[in-house]
Parts: C-alpha cells; structure tokens; sequence
C-alpha cells in the first residue's frame, strides 16, 4: 500500500521523509531601506491627515488646528452663522441671499432704514406680524405684502436672522436678543394681523 | 519502508498513525461544513438576484444564508482543517508521537457540535449581528473550549520536541494557536455579552477582529503550513529562515492595526494610523513573495494537481491577495472602492484562494499518510485542483470588475449585475470542487471502520485463532 503511493507521487512530488531544514541566508540591506523609508513616508502621512489622536478630528479635517480655525470665534459669530443659514432659508428666496431685494418681490434689506434702526422693537414686528400697504425703502417706493414670514422661527432662531440682516452686506446695527423678541411676540399675540408701513412709524425703533 | 531521518526515535508511521483519530473527525466535519458553506453560498446568490426564489422558507432568504455561508466556511472548514494540520506538522517537527491525543480528538467534537449549535441559530434567526460573529454565545463558548483543548495538545506535542532550534513554520503556527483565543475572546467579550461597548466602538472592535482574524490569522496559518509543506515535496530547503522570520514579524506588527476602511466616520487618528499599517504590509509581502520565488526557484517539478501543486499555487495567491487588501486602503483607490465588492472579492480571495488551497492540498497530502492508504479516488485531488482554481477565478475576477464598476457608478443599484451573476458560476464549481473531498474522505472513513468492526468482529467470534487475526 505505502509503496505504490510513493511510486504515484514520485512525478509530481518527492516522498520526502525528512523534515524540512531552512537555508540561513540572512535579509539583505535594501529591504530595510525600504522598510525605513516607507515608515517615514508612513509617519508623514499620518502627521498629515491623522490629527494626532485628537477624537475631535474626523475626515475631511485632518488636525486640531484645521478643526479649531473652522470654528465660530464668538457667540455673536455663532448667531451669524446659524442667522445666515435660517435666513437664506426663509427669507433669502424673496430678499435675495445677497439681502439686495428682488424686483417685484420684496425690498432690499442692505442699507434699508427699517433694518438699520437703533433697536429691534419696529423691525421685530415685520417677520412676525408681517407688513402691508406703501412704505418707502430708501427712497423707492414699495406696496406689496409680506406674510408674518418669522412667525415659526424660535425666539434665539430669529433674533439671530436680524442679527445677521443687521450685520451683512454693509449694514452695521447691534446685536438683536432673544428677549427683544418675545416681547413683540407677546404684544403683537397669536394670531397677528400685517401692520402698515404708516403703523410702525409710529412705535419706537 | 522510507529512509528515515538517523536523529529520528519514532517512525513516521507511527507519528501519523497517532494523528489519525483526531485529524479524521477535524478533517471529515470541516469537509461537510465545506460542501454545506458552498451550497448556501450558491443559495445566497440565488436569492441575491431572485428574491422571490425561496420564498417559501425564511431560513434561506439573502440574510440567513449569507451569513451562515461566511461562518461554515471560515469556522466550518478553515479553523478545524487548519488545526488538524497543525496538530500533524508540530507531531512531525517534533519528531514525536502526538502528545495527549485524546485531547483533540474530543475538542474536534467540540469543535463541530459548536458550528453546528452557530448554525442552527442563524438559520433560524438568532444571531449577534456581527458579520464574522454570529455565532449564539453558547456556540462561541464551544468553539473557544476547543481551541484550547487542541492547542494544548499542540503546545504539549511542540514541547517534546527533539531538535531544539525553531523551524520558521513554528513561529507562524505557534502564533496562529495564540492569536485565535485572545481575539477571538475579546470580540465575543466586547459585542456578544449582554454588557457590549457602545456606540463607536462597536465597529472598530468588529473591524479590528474581521482584519486579525481573516487577513492575518489565516496568513499566519496559510504560510506556516506553505513554508512547512513547500519544502518537504520539493526536497528544497526553504530559502531562507531569516526571511521568513522577517515576514512573520513585520505580517504580526503591521498586520494587526489595518483594517479600519478609511472612511470610516470614527476619528481621523484611527483609519489613518490603519492605512499606514496597510501601506507598511508591503514589506513583509516582499519578503514572502522573496521566500516563495527563491524556494520553488530550486524546485524542478511541475504537476499542477499534485499536493504540491496546491500549496504552490495556494501560497502564492497570498500575494496578490495581499496586494488587493494594500490596495484597497490607498486613499485614491479607497475613495471609489470602499464598501463596493471589491472588499468582498479581496476578502474571498483569501479565504478560497488563499487558505482553503492551500488546506486542502494539506489535507490531501497528511491524510492517505494517516490513514495509511491512498485515498479511495485519487484522481479526485487534481479534478478539485482544477475545480477550485478556475472556481475561484470566476468567482473572485468578476467581484472585482463588479466592485469597481459600483465604485463608479456611485451604487446605482444595478452597476455590476452581470459579473455578480458570473461570480455565482465559480461558486458552483467550487461546490463540485468540495463534494470531490467530502466523498473520498467519508469513503475512506466508512472502509477504515468497516475493516475495524471486522478486526474486532473477527476476535470476538474466533477467540482460539485470535493470535492469527491479521489486522
Ligand atoms: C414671500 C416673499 C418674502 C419673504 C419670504 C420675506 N419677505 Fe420681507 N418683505 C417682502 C415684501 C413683499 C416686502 C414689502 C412689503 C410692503 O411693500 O409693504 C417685505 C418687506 C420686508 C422688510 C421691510 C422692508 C425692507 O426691505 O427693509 C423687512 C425688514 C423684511 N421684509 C424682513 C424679512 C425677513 C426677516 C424675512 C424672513 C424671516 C422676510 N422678510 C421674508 C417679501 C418677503
């Protein structure tokens, strides 16, 4: 049996009985330059993209520092930020994103006289009560209609979109608060009706 | 007789002869878990482009058979053959008979009662989850207890042994023996408790055992079998050690920290630190492909389905495996084929093209030596070479060419069908592949006991003529 098993395999294999041995050429030089040279190109590539362990680092930013300088710097530039975003996404399509108004759609907002006021009471009641009737936007005239386009947004959500129409595009007016807006929100009550232009010159800014 | 090596105390006869009760049941439940993988593999296939084909019984839908596929072929045939040829070549290394053997032999029961309880639960729905790790706990419990057993009996047999200077094969088997458990352990701890981590780490601790467990487990295995074995068919001895020790250090220290896809939404510091690994695993891959090409250089034979010629062939498929995997995790490459098929065609590569040839040229090879007789159809073994081979290129080329067509195509969900439905073709001859084992190994079995219950039938019915009863 164990005979014509080893005849069989004679062709193809030898019926080595022996156990293996291991020639002891030892490893040529190259290989570790090559070793040396991938790690340091191993090491650059994580110097790079790796963030240096920070688990605040998640692609696409590589390092702390990429991280830190995407940051907001304040809390008045966390309002811009999330102003600018609700703004473009519920005022912006009348006013334009660049806040230059649109032709027969709605009144620019930069260098107008009803964002540019000194406090936030008159401009407050303009997205949440919305406006009405013939006003004048610096210098043109305007009559058309503006639904209480603010009404759904939180207090902080649009205090912090007339911030950011107070701050953009060259207009430079304080800091609207949260609290500047309930307070119109109580006075103007659940279900508000437009207020003229002629209205609102009569309350303070 | 065979020549033996002078230092050697034992025959080699009587090394495999205590290998063989053992190996028989390692090696018969890893066949049948093979034939049994493929088929459900073919099955997942089935119902990946016909959802409505097994409509009738929820146990086979995509989920279920997928699953069970991917386990039985890894913890089914891989685990279980990888140890009964480990168990043989540290008994032959070591000049030894087996030590302990009783041990292994009830941990291959074990073994199997284990995938067999994990198989039941996925079938039936009652899974971890995690791709890799289905198995219920009380199946990964067995399985844990019976690696253990055989590595004990392994490590025993490799403290025996007579020459005290290590063979290259021993560091990679040795590792492979320790390297299962702790992982293994760690990710049943981890996921499969009723305290698993949370959030985040759930997935870089599955992807941390995935990559240990498939790429540097199975390369542990694959190559300290390839390094023991090519040598010893060709009379050649390997070219050299210090290579392969060189391999083995820098597959262990870079192999173990790939894996995290690249962009994986964890923090950045984790799949860029497992890119560099990735991108480091050229080395030892240099050194192997140096190992392979010197040693086999001196080899003169050529028979593509000899045992040789599955090991041949298994090893160097290491390479290009390896290469895919290094690939993958380029950033350029990863951009488009990150979460396509390619990952499973690389993946699959490895497991059928790599380990399971290399095993089953193993196999082959150790069992007619254990048994003591040829096997029953010896022309079996080159059909399921050449079986296997074109198998796995038809299963693993188009899973490729469909997985970059995907990255393409940005998963449009159609991108590819057609080299899935190729690939589903190489499953099938694989399958015929394994039936191929499975019957010359259950023949070769059935005819041992058979002789066996006559031996003993034939004492206990002519008690007198005892002394003439040949066995
Ligand atoms: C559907 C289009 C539309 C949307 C959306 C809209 N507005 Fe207006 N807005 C108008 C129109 C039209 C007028 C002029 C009303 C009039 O003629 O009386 C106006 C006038 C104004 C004015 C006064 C005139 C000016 O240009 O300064 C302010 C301030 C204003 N809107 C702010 C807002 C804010 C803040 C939002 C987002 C919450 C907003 N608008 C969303 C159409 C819109």
């Amino acid at each position: 049996m164990n005979d014509d098993m080893s005849d069989e395999s004679k062709s193809c294999s030898l019926p080595s009985s022996t156990e293996p041995t291991a020639t002891r050429s030892t490893v040529p030089m190259w290989i570790f330059v090559v070793t040396l040279l991938l790690l340091f190109l191993g090491f650059a590539f994580f110097d790079k993209k790796g963030g240096w362990f920070d688990v605040r680092v998640y692609a696409p930013y590589n390092s702390s520092e990429e991280l830190e300088a995407a940051q907001p710097k304040s809390a008045a530039a966390v309002a811009m930020a999330a102003g600018k975003k609700n703004y473009e996404t519920y005022c912006g399509s009348c006013h334009g994103n660049d806040g230059a108004g649109k032709i027969a759609q709605a009144p620019p907002l930069s260098g107008s006289e009803w964002v540019m006021t000194k406090g936030a009471e008159r401009l407050a009641h303009i997205p949440l009560a919305g406006l009405g009737g013939p006003i004048k936007v610096e210098g043109k005239d305007w009559n058309m209609n503006m639904a209480a386009m603010g009404a759904g947004l939180s207090d902080t959500d649009l205090a912090a979109v007339l911030t950011y129409i107070r701050g953009s595009w060259g207009n430079k007016m304080g800091e609207v608060s949260p609290d500047d807006i309930k307070k119109v929100r109580a006075e103007v009550g659940k279900a508000p009706q437009p207020y003229t232009g002629e209205k609102l010159m009569t309350m303070p800014e | 007789m065979k020549t033996q090596d002078p230092r050697a105390k034992t025959p080699d006869a009587t090394i495999d002869a205590s290998c063989r009760l053992p190996l028989l049941v390692l090696f018969n439940g890893a066949a049948l878990w093979l034939v049994l993988g493929l088929a459900l593999s073919v099955i997942a296939s089935l119902t990946f482009h016909k959802p409505e084909i097994f409509a009738c019984c929820p146990m086979l839908s995509y989920g279920h058979a997928q699953a069970a596929a991917n386990d039985l072929l890894v913890y089914g045939f891989c685990v279980p053959a990888a140890l009964g040829v480990m168990l043989w070549i540290f008994a032959r290394l070591s000049q030894t008979e087996l030590v302990l053997s009783p041990l292994p032999f009830i941990a291959a029961h074990l073994w199997h009662l284990g995938v067999l309880v994990g198989l039941v639960a996925i079938l039936t729905g009652n899974t971890s989850g995690f791709a890799w790790l289905e198995f219920p706990r009380a199946s990964a419990m067995l399985l844990g207890v019976a690696f253990v057993l055989i590595a004990i009996s392994a490590v025993a047999t490799f403290g025996q042994r007579e020459e005290r200077e290590l063979y290259p094969s021993h560091w990679f088997l040795l590792a492979a023996l320790l390297w299962f458990p702790w992982i293994y352990s760690t990710a049943n701890l981890l996921l499969v408790t009723n305290w698993p981590v949370r959030g985040v780490a759930q997935s870089i601790v599955h992807w941390w055992f995935t990559n240990n467990f498939i790429f540097v487990w199975l390369a542990l295995v694959g190559l300290g079998v390839v390094f023991y074995l090519l040598p010893k068919l060709t009379g050649q001895p390997l070219r050299s050690k210090f290579y392969a020790l060189f391999a083995f250090w820098t597959l262990m220290f870079f192999g173990t920290w790939a894996g995290i896809p690249a962009g994986a939404p964890v923090p950045a510091w984790l799949p860029t630190l497992s890119q560099f690994a990735s991108m480091m695993l050229v080395i030892p891959i240099l050194a192997v492909a140096i190992v392979l090409v010197k040693t086999l250089r001196g080899a003169k034979l050529f028979c593509g389905g000899s045992t040789y010629g599955y090991i041949r062939l298994g090893g160097l498929m290491f390479l290009p495996s390896a290469v895919l995997l290094v690939a993958a995790a380029c950033p350029q490459y990863s951009r488009v084929l990150e979460f396509t098929w390619f990952g499973a065609a690389q993946v699959q590569l490895h497991i059928l093209g790599f380990g399971t040839i290399v095993l089953l040229g193993a196999i082959n090879e150790i069992v007619p030596l254990i048994m003591d007789k040829p096997l029953p159809f010896k022309k079996f073994v080159p059909w399921q070479f050449f079986l296997s081979v074109v198998g796995v290129a038809l299963f693993v080329i188009p899973l490729l060419i469909a997985g970059v067509q995907q990255g393409h195509s940005n998963f449009e969900p159609n991108a590819g069908k057609f080299w899935l439905k190729l690939s589903m073709g190489g499953l099938v001859l694989l399958l015929l592949g394994s039936l191929l084992l499975l019957t010359n190994l259950f023949l070769m079995t059935l005819k041992w006991k058979i002789a066996l219950v006559k031996t003993v039938a034939a004492a206990v019915v002519a008690p007198l003529e005892n002394s003439e009863v040949k066995s």
